[in-house]
Parts: C-alpha cells; structure tokens; sequence
C-alpha cells in the first residue's frame, strides 16, 4: 500500500485500513461519521483504571461533529471517508498468535528467524504487554500490540539468541557496537526490548493510553509478579528498541544537510521522533525488504533503527507523546 | 513423510507453491532454502519448477492441475506459459483458460480423478477442467465456504478439509471423492487448509508452524507413512471398494 509522510491533519481524520470484511462493511455503514473512542477494559482488578473516564474519550468530540460535515465532501474522493471504531485494549493471550505474528513479519527486516517462538513470548507475558482490537469484531484482528520483553529472562531461547546475532551483524558503526555488545551481554538482564508495532493508519490518539498502558504494567509487575525472580526482570534500566526509519539518499554525501528544504529523516512512528531525541545512542542499518515506495519518498532509502533509551527518560518520553499527540 | 517448511517467515507455504503426482511448481524470489527443501524431496521423482504466474508469487492460488493439466488463469503472461510448457513433462496439458474468478488455486480443489469447483464457475471452464484434467467435476461448498480451493486439499488417497465441515458434509464429500476425509486445522489453527498444505499422493509440505497433532492428522489421513510413488498406488486402486466414509 503506498505509505505518504505522516502529516499532522487538526481535523483528526482517520481512515482505518479496511483488510477486513468487517471493518469494510462498517465503513460502507458509517460513512461520514467521524469520532472514535477509546476504551480501556479494566485489565487488573486490583487496580483503580478511570474506565470511566475513557468511556467518554471522543476524540474533540464537538470539533469533529462541526467540522465532519465539511470533510465529508472531501472524503468522498478518497475511499470510504470516516469510520466509526470502538479499540479495545486487551491483555495478549495465546488465540493472538496469527494476527501478532503478521504485525511482526519484517520485525527483523527479511531475516529468516524463529517469529512463531517470538511470537509466543510477548503472548505468554500476559502482565505486561497490550493487544489492541476493535469491540465485537467477528474477525477479531489484531491492530496494534506492544510489550516490553526482557532480553535477560528470556535469553537462552532460540529467537533472542538470533535477534542478538542480527544487531551485532547489522551494526556497521564501531564506537556504537561496543556499548551494543556490552548491554547485550553482560547487562542483559536490565535491557527491556519495546516491541511496538501496529496498522500503518491506527489513529496516534490509540498511542499516549497505549504506551502509559504498558510503561504502568512494567511499574505494576515489578510488584505484583509472584516471584522475586520475575519482579526484578521488570526493573529495566535501559530500553531497547528496533524501528524503521526513512533517510535522504543525498544525506550521507551533503554531511547531514539536504537541500531543498526537505527532513533528512523521516519516521514512520510519530514516537520514533521522541526516542531518538531521549536516547543514549542509536545506529541505523540499511533495510532489505521489499517495500512500495510512495512518490514523495522516492528520494529516501528505507533504514532500520535500533536505539537505547534509559528508563529514566520514560517520564518524559510519556509528556512529551503526549503533548505531541494532542497538538 | 510431511515436511515442515517457511516462505520468507511466511507459513502459507500452499500459496507459494503447487504439488502434484507428476510435477511441483515453486514461486520464484524465495530463499534457495525453499527451492531446495523440495528437491530433496521430489528430484528423483518429478521435476520441480521455478516459476511465476501473472508475474506473482502466489502461484499455489493462482493455478490448479494434477497429473493430467494444468489450468493457468487468463493473466498468466506468454513467456510464463511457455516456460512451464518446456519445463512440465509432455503427458501433462498446460492451458491458459479464459476464466472471470482468475485464482484457480481458491477455485477449484482436484485430485488425479474428481474436481470440486467454486459454485459460480463457467460452464466452459467446467467443461474445460473435465477435459484438461480428466476429472468428474462438482459444484460444492465446503462449510458453507465458496472458496472450494481454499478449504479442503484432497489426494487421490485421503482429504483435508475446513474444521467447521459438518458430519453430513464430509459424509456427502466423502462419497463425490471416493476418499477418507478429516475435519481439521494446518499452521496452529488456521482453516485455510490449502494455504498452509500442499500434498500429493506420498509426501507432503506444510508451514513450519504446524504442530505436531495437526501433522499426525496429514500423516494419518493421507497415509504418508507407508508412502510410495504414485505409479503403485493407482493400480491399488481399482481393487479398492466403493465408498469410504
């Protein structure tokens, strides 16, 4: 699917991609509607989350309403104009194998390695880690999941082993392998992998929940997991994260300017952008998968980014999603 | 014997490739690992086949054959056609068909003597199908699915087909197949059978995430245990009775 630079639109227009017959005829059923809700089915019942107040969550329920009625002549050229969505966050369990599995197939660009084993980490931490779905869905697809794994714990099983072995192969920058090496190595039990990955068009209001969600079930699982074992392994020191980037093809040659006024990165996650200004140090690596490249983008080669973040800066990475979120 | 095989991380190893009694065809553009896992198996036996159809990879959706024909659809380009006429033995028909629904692969599921074919197919195309590939053909649904191709994948020895069939169903495909049939799943729950399974009458391939019930299931229903080239199992059969259930 052709993928354009994220532009940050006021009106907040989100089209889902429609893969699914459900979500199709929801969008032949809800054209010219235009809010979303959010709500977050309480996850642990020891813990006090405001439902409540996420029931009424419409994203600038009154703006939208005003303004819908002026957007929906505009998206009548595109294909199905505004849908009408209730995302549901659930904790990840097992029946989520395929559809977590197709969100992560060029997790590692195109290695050949052991997803399905991945797969079934992130769904067997049901305590810390989110599925995102939409509320009575037949297909019940799988839209967005995130979890923080931790590299230490599961460290002997054969997917982390190759995932190691890919960073330590796709890293060309020498002064960064080093500190690789080592957090990988002997600090591995403090290294939390985020994996995050979602539908290219799920609506950025989904992200500050989504990630207070998960940052909250790490500070929670550092209590509640019955073990001392297991409460330890979620006391991260360092984040690590693996993501996908955009750079100028001219960006190398110039010393890191272009010309024309154009970004020399471009990120594919508006939470991308927040990491890498917060993170200890980073190395990007040029990405072999296939990929369709939209027009705008022809000047970029498409790139991986791998960074460190300490769980120190999380405080101000959740200020600062959201701020930009908001805006 | 079934073996557990990946297409690029992609367990959907049905869509990327076709097996018959007479030939294999394999998608171009995967690892040589693919290629070869199939040559292991097959090279002595019948030739493998590097190809695209339509200039995809989904080849596996795309066509449908057994060891008599092979049906392309309308889109597949003229060199592809070529290709596989040079490539296929010569006992075997390649015939580009003029056909609306173009993935054959979803719409018609075969073996060497029957055809079960998506309710909303061409008279012609029927009648093709009964011509090229020498095979009864039935208008069928399977689970109330139309995608026959999709659902079900049968041998001339046994089937498999969607885990929601009903018990009347697989008792009335039973007697149009003359087969054994089994209600059940492929690559860890999932019923596109056809997409995660790909089988002739003594091997088979299946995606890597197939467990290892879902396997005993294949070995047991196409009896791959006792496998041997098709040659000695077609004379078996005219000994055998009537209906299987």
């Amino acid at each position: 699917m052709p993928r354009k630079p994220k532009k940050h639109s006021h009106s907040l227009r989100h089209r889902l991609v429609t893969f699914s017959p459900f979500a199709r005829s929801k969008a032949m059923a809800t054209r010219n509607r235009g809010a979303t809700k959010v709500i977050e089915k309480p996850k642990l019942q020891n813990k006090d989350l405001a439902t409540s107040s996420f029931n009424g969550f419409k994203n600038n329920g009154k703006d939208k309403t005003q303004q819908s009625g002026s957007s929906a002549s505009s998206d009548d050229e595109e294909f199905e104009g505004d849908v009408q969505a209730d995302f549901v966050f659930f904790d990840p369990k097992p029946s989520d194998f395929h559809g977590v599995k197709v969100l992560l197939q060029t997790y590692l660009d195109n290695l050949q390695w052991d997803l399905s084993g991945f797969v079934d980490l992130i769904l067997g931490q049901p305590t810390v880690g989110t599925v995102v779905k939409i509320e009575n869905d037949e297909d019940d697809a799988v839209y967005s999941v995130v979890s923080a794994l931790n590299l230490g714990r599961y460290k002997d099983s054969k997917c982390v082993l190759e995932l190691k072995d890919y960073l330590l192969k796709v890293c060309r920058d020498m002064d960064v392998k080093g500190k690789l090496k080592s957090l990988v190595g002997e600090h591995v039990q403090d290294v939390g992998l985020l994996v995050s990955q979602r539908v290219v068009n799920l609506p950025p209001q989904l992200l500050p929940p989504l990630y207070n969600g998960l940052f909250d079930e790490v500070e929670w699982a550092t209590e509640d997991e019955p073990t001392e074992e297991l409460q330890s392994s979620f006391r991260f020191k360092f984040y690590l994260i693996i993501s996908k980037i955009y750079k100028h093809k001219s960006a190398d040659q110039n010393g890191g300017t272009v010309k024309n006024g154009e970004e020399t990165l471009i990120y594919n996650r508006p939470e991308d952008e927040i990491f890498f200004m917060l993170s200890s140090w980073s190395f990007s690596f040029p990405s072999h998968a296939q990929q369709v490249t939209a027009n705008e983008l022809k000047n970029y080669r498409p790139m991986g980014l791998v960074m460190v973040v300490e769980a120190s800066k999380i405080s101000s990475f959740r200020k600062q999603l959201h701020s930009l979120i908001d805006e | 014997m079934a073996t557990r095989l990946q297409y690029e991380n992609n367990c959907e190893i049905g869509v990327f490739s076709k097996l018959t009694n007479a030939y294999c065809l394999v998608a171009i553009g995967g690892s040589e690992n693919f290629y070869s896992t199939f040559e292991a198996e097959l090279a002595d036996v019948i030739p493998v086949v590097k190809t695209s159809i339509a200039g995809t990879r989904i080849i596996g959706r795309m066509c449908a054959g057994n060891k008599k024909g092979l049906l392309l659809p309308h889109n597949t380009t003229d060199q592809e056609l070529q290709h596989l006429r040079n490539s296929l033995p010569d006992s075997v028909v390649v015939q580009r068909i003029e056909e609306r629904l173009s993935a054959l692969g979803n719409c018609i599921s075969c073996n060497d003597h029957v055809a079960l074919t998506h309710p909303d197919l061409d008279k012609e195309t029927e009648e093709l199908i009964a011509d090229v590939l020498g095979v009864e053909v039935f208008r069928q649904t399977v689970a109330g699915n139309i995608l026959v191709g999709s659902y079900c994948t049968f041998s001339n020895i046994g089937g498999l087909v969607h885990p929601h069939t009903s018990i009347e169903d697989l008792d009335e495909l039973s007697t149009l197949l003359q087969v054994p049939l089994v209600a059940g799943t492929v690559n860890r729950g999932s019923d596109v059978i056809a997409a995660g399974l790909t089988v002739n009458d003594w091997t088979a391939f299946c995606g890597s995430d197939t467990t290892a019930t879902e396997l005993s299931v294949i070995e047991s229903v196409f009896k791959l245990r006792e496998a041997k080239p098709s040659a000695l199992v077609d004379e078996m059969r005219k000994s055998l009775i009537d209906t299987y259930v």
